[in-house]
């Protein structure tokens, strides 16, 4: 009976925990929006982490993200358009292909990419200040952390994963055009036709909402996943295991749920 | 108390920024995104013809079965118009609204028409067909029936079709089927007609049959050959005769020379005979008055023996002629002509 009661327990006390950090992420999540939404927040110091954030997440992984990107797109359309092709479905195989990258996969692939070289980096990051008190003795000091630390990184994730699926999307359309009609003009109003088709309102604002989503869970899990690491050196590398976890699970789920209401 | 004096502040060089133009990659970087998502967006929009004016044209349809939203109208395989709504009408059939791009619109005329094609694969189609191009242009908001041609409905009538003309097929094709016997002889037909005597062999059956008409071909030429030979003979034995009978010194103009001489010596012959009979009635005279004539018998006798003598002459010329005759004509007889 003890046994049970243990169990029940401790069973009950890790999904008090786990709802305690998905209600803290909704939280700072919601409190950097509003920082985010409030125009005196901005000043040179913000914008320098901003810029800063969005150079090491965006400028400097773009030619190889972008080379990487094509390379995928290439093989992937090519795939389409030949199996489409055996099939005698080639009309089809271009609406395939562009809703297999652009609207799927090119945004999922630039996410999960943001999330393993930055969201890492920021978990561990804001980890270690948690232990070392360094953001207490900021805080202590009367620096808005959230201000001038956390808000801007959340702002310059989701303008990076924005930037990287806007140039890759838009480099998959031009391959996807190459590959089904061959270097010529004289077919652009087919392709303009199924791009009509596709990329419909709800889809286009599908897109927008969903890499939103994604630049928001790229960097607010990590950041919140650091504010709760307890202060003992040792818990530095569990935080960042767990926020990459909960990151992953997070993004597949958005990715379920984009799929669902676009499909379902 | 004397503060001490304030160290002038330290030189420091300055900091070098971490990264180099930071402000100018982000601007770029920020700039192009922008532009890709709004010229993205402006783009879909002109994909989806937002900035193309359209014509309604209403179709009517008895279902509406793979008929969606977006679905596009071809003409000749082009898309010139997209299904932009459904409706059920008061008499229970399906509306579709058809908005088509006013540039395409032209394709469209008066007498055109539309069909809904349901192929096994993939979605349904709807089509537009025109005959006749010099027709009125359609006018816009116009209705028209949709035709539809179910692929799968002849399905099963197919079918049957099909297993009647495969068990035709296998009839055909089984072991003793007509047809194949025949193949079989046309393959021995064509079989002989490989071997050495070509289609003759393949006509007469064998080898040998057709080995004794090709002798007989030689021999037939062989007797042609000899038949040559003697017809070439003929012609010269034809050509010696013509000049032995017909020549100048032939046998016919001789002949007829010995003719005209056979008349002058009966002409001679018959002048002797009137002289016989000329003296034979002198002889009558004579009798009758015998004793007148005994005086004049000597006188006779002479007479007869001269005369005798001349007929005797005249004989053998014509002896002599009939042998002359006998010598060149090749039809001799013993013809002798003896005086009585």
């Amino acid at each position: 009976m003890a046994f049970l009661t243990d169990f029940l327990t401790r069973r009950g006390a890790y999904l008090l925990a786990t709802w305690r950090i998905w209600r803290d992420t909704a939280r700072f999540a919601g409190r950097a929006f509003v920082t985010a939404a409030t125009p005196s927040a901005y000043n040179s110091a913000t914008r320098g982490v901003v810029m800063k954030q969005i150079y090491f997440t965006a400028v400097q992984i773009l030619p190889g993200f972008t080379l990487f990107a094509a390379l995928l797109s290439f093989v992937l359309i090519q795939i389409v358009v030949g199996t489409a092709g055996e099939f005698g479905l080639s009309e089809y195989a271009l609406e395939v292909s562009m809703r297999l990258l652009v609207l799927e996969l090119l945004p999922l692939v630039t996410a999960l990419f943001v999330a393993l070289r930055s969201g890492s980096a920021i978990n561990t990051e804001v980890a270690l200040m948690k232990i070392h008190g360094e953001i207490e003795a900021m805080e202590d000091a009367g620096v808005d952390t959230l201000r001038l630390e956390f808000m801007p990184r959340v702002i310059g994730g989701m303008i990076s994963v924005l930037a990287l699926t806007a140039v890759t999307s838009v480099l998959a359309l031009a391959l996807a055009y190459l590959a089904v009609y061959g270097p010529q003009w004289w077919s652009l109003p087919d392709f303009n036709r199924v791009m009509g088709k596709v990329f419909d309102t709800p889809v286009l604002f599908g897109i927008l909402f969903k890499s939103l989503a994604f630049g928001l869970a790229v960097t607010v899990i990590p950041v919140s996943e650091g504010l709760a690491t307890p202060r003992k050196l040792f818990m530095a590398p569990i935080s960042v295991l767990r926020g990459m976890v909960r990151l992953f699970f997070a993004l597949m789920l958005i990715e379920v749920a984009f799929l669902a209401v676009n499909y379902i | 108390m004397e503060r001490p004096p304030v160290s002038p502040p330290v030189n420091r060089p300055p900091v070098p920024p971490l990264v180099k133009n930071l402000e100018f990659k982000i601007g770029l970087l920020l700039a192009a995104t922008v532009l890709l998502a709004v010229a993205f967006v402006v783009y879909a929009l002109f994909a989806r013809g937002a900035f193309q004016a359209t014509q309604t044209l209403l179709l009517t349809a008895p279902e509406a079965e793979g008929v969606t939203i977006g679905m596009p109208m071809t003409f000749s395989g082009f898309p010139i118009g997209e299904v932009k709504r459904m409706d059920l009408s008061e008499d229970g059939k399906v509306l579709i609204e058809i908005a088509v791009v006013q540039a395409d619109a032209r394709w469209l005329r008066k007498t055109s028409v539309f069909t809904l094609e349901k192929p096994m694969v993939g979605a349904a189609k709807i089509k537009a067909y025109t005959a006749d191009l010099k027709d009125q242009p359609l006018e816009d908001g116009a209705r028209r029936e949709l035709l539809t041609g179910d692929a799968t409905k002849e399905i099963p009538v197919l079918v049957e079709k099909v297993k009647t003309i495969l068990a035709n097929v296998e009839a055909m094709t089984a072991g003793d089927a007509p047809i194949n016997q025949t193949l079989g002889n046309v393959a021995t037909v064509t079989g002989r007609m490989a071997g050495d005597y070509g289609v003759m062999e393949g006509v007469l059956g064998s080898p040998d049959k057709a080995k004794e008409v090709v002798d007989a071909l030689r021999n037939a030429n062989t007797l042609l050959a000899n038949l040559n030979g003697v017809s070439l003979k003929v012609d010269g034995i034809l050509a010696k005769t013509d000049r032995e009978v017909f020549a100048a010194d032939g046998v016919l103009p001789q002949a007829r020379q010995a003719v005209a001489q056979v008349n002058a010596i009966l002409t001679d012959a018959r002048d002797s005979l009137k002289k016989v009979d000329a003296i034979l009635a002198n002889v009558q005279t004579a009798s009758a008055d015998a004793a007148r004539i005994t005086g004049n018998v000597s006188q006779a006798t002479t007479d007869m023996a001269r005369l005798r003598v001349e007929i005797d002459d005249s004989v053998r010329k014509v002896n002599h002629l009939i042998n002359e005759i006998n010598k060149m004509w090749p039809f001799a007889r013993d013809v002798e002509i003896k005086t009585p």
